[in-house]
């Protein structure tokens, strides 16, 4: 069986909007959300990125997920169980609530066991497992602290530096009994499996940057077969721990928006596929959720169809963890396979939305790769320009752009793109054109390389 | 002395808290109460419950206690005693 996949709703919760009806609004109008880096990470270490992309408050608010179910998840969880509501709401499907105890709800017009869940994540819950082991190795620091100070005579030597300890040390409230099931990265599919009651396939793709795109593809895989007629597909990401550790660790790497030229703003210090491009912003997070459906099925409930996600490809670099293979071999065997997957040619790509991290190495190597296969016809632009860099949720993002940009014929602007590296057709200004297919691709540390095809609904 | 602390009150609050989790009707929770086999709770049930007790009280629970917390006077008892060592141990 090989079925046709449309794309029937879709949800995002972002750092320019909590819905995807604003964040597309948002990057229509070119927004972005940048703000200095919590000023309390700067106490633990020198911070070479000044700047992150916060997200929103609170996801919370319609009831969804309880305040007492969310003392049990991590917030990645929340996210994407948020952003699936949102997302099967959009696409036409009623939900009931079925049990008042655990707040489950059920889909109706599809089978439980005919729906299924594939989410990608990066980190999955890595931000509980940071604050759960400040708590295991700093809750009995804090007594031993305070009863040293007060062991020590008023004004002694070394009562302002216990002070400066103290105020260092972050720990929750507790230690929390439903870490483990809070940090597996398959936690969040499985969330959003039991919060819906779905019972097909529930899959979590770990592949760094690509782990929302290779998401896609196992659901579409999953639809095209028929072993399910709707996948609840994307990527969701959560990393703003107390202590800025996940930001640390691509900060030391020297992966993140520097300010190399002091008279940049901090809203222009994240610059894809600019000369003078420094790294990637640091994103907090966040989530993107598509509702992937067999064609017929969605035709048959009167279901609104975006677009068709007709290919999926994927391969791997094979040869280092965190540099992109320089010549982009692996990249190119993929996007040609994902040409053929769909039937089509070049030429028929009118729209690249592109990994554009906004590092030095990856946007001149995928510059020069999407030149030799797509030429400088298609339009070009970076989701990360406006958003920064969300991770395992950025190709679900992205795909979620060109979903919209083949609906409405038009596209976001490449932000901060002022000398481009490469004789592409960037995003530069408002565009409006038809947009038959549009291809979003993501490069992952690990040498993970994928990509969708998606096309306009025939 | 009960330093403040009205015991009557806690367990009005317990009782709405147990509601909340285990989704009972309030007035089923008695001091009498057994969380497992009246209020229908399973272990997990017992772990959120706690938790959700810490938050409302702003009380810890240590882990080793939660075995012995198995009905509502139980709970209730407990969860006044904390209040009341705070009380007389706050300036």
């Amino acid at each position: 069986m090989s079925r046709r996949v449309a794309i029937t709703g879709l949800g995002a919760f972002t750092s320019i909007g909590s819905n995807v009806g604003d964040f597309w609004a948002a990057c229509r109008e070119g927004c972005t959300a940048v703000q200095p880096i919590p000023a309390k990470w700067r106490d633990f270490v020198r911070c070479n990125s000044p700047v992150w992309s916060p997200l929103p408050a609170d996801a919370g608010g319609d009831g969804l997920v309880s305040d007492i179910e969310r003392t049990k998840l991590d917030r990645v969880a929340v996210i994407a169980m948020r952003t699936a509501g949102e997302a099967l709401a959009n696409a036409g499907f009623g939900i009931e609530r079925i049990d008042t105890k655990h707040n489950r709800y059920a889909i109706r017009g599809v089978a439980p066991d005919r729906t299924g869940v594939s989410i990608g994540t990066g980190v999955g819950g890595v931000t509980s497992l940071l604050s759960n082991a400040a708590h295991h190795m700093l809750s009995k620091q804090v007594p031993r602290l305070d009863e040293l100070a007060a062991a020590l005579p008023t004004a002694a030597p070394g009562l302002e530096t216990i002070g400066r300890m103290r105020a260092d040390i972050m720990i929750p409230f507790r230690a929390n009994p439903f870490i483990v099931s809070m940090l597996m990265p398959n936690a969040v599919s499985a969330n959003v499996a039991i919060k819906f009651g779905i019972q097909g396939p529930a899959q979590t793709a770990c592949s760094a940057c690509a782990s929302g795109t290779v998401a896609l593809g196992a659901a579409l895989q999953a639809v095209r077969s028929g072993a399910v007629d709707v996948a609840i597909a994307g990527g969701a990401e959560y990393l703003g721990d107390d202590y800025g550790i996940v930001y640390r660790g691509f900060d030391i790497a020297r992966t993140l928006a520097s300010r190399d030229d002091p008279a940049l703003a901090d809203d222009a210090l994240n610059r894809p596929f600019d000369a003078d491009r420094t790294g990637f912003l640091f994103s907090e997070g966040g989530c993107g959720i598509l509702v992937l459906e067999d064609l017929e099925h969605a035709r048959r409930r009167g279901a609104p169809v975006i677009c068709e996600l007709s290919a999926y490809a994927e391969t791997c670099d094979g040869s280092s963890i965190m540099m992109i293979d320089a010549e982009g071999t692996q990249i190119v065997r993929m996007l040609h396979g994902l040409l053929a997957a769909a039937g089509l040619s070049p030429e028929d790509v009118d729209y690249v939305n592109a990994h554009g991290t906004g590092t030095k190495v990856n946007d001149d190597i995928e510059a020069a790769i999407i030149g030799r296969v797509f030429g400088s016809r298609p339009l070009v632009n970076s989701t990360k320009s406006l958003l920064g860099h969300t991770i395992g949720a950025s190709g679900a993002l992205g795909a979620i752009v060109a979903a919209l940009s083949i609906r409405d014929g038009t596209t976001h602007v490449c932000r901060n793109l002022t000398t481009p590296i490469a004789d592409l057709n960037f995003v530069r200004g408002e565009v409006r054109q038809p947009i038959r297919a549009a291809v979003a691709q993501s490069f992952a540390f690990g040498g993970h390389n994928a990509a969708v095809l998606l096309r306009a609904p025939s | 002395m009960n330093r403040g602390v009205d015991e009557g009150e806690v367990f009005r609050r317990v009782a709405a808290v147990i509601a909340q989790v285990l989704d009972v009707d309030e007035s089923s929770v008695t001091m009498e109460s057994d969380l497992v086999a009246d209020l229908g709770a399973d272990s997990i049930d017992r772990m959120t419950l706690v938790m959700a007790l810490e938050d409302a009280f702003q009380q810890r629970v240590p882990e080793e206690h939660l075995p012995t917390l198995t009905t509502v006077g139980k709970t209730v008892n407990f969860i006044t005693e904390r209040l009341r060592a705070a009380s007389a141990s706050s300036p």
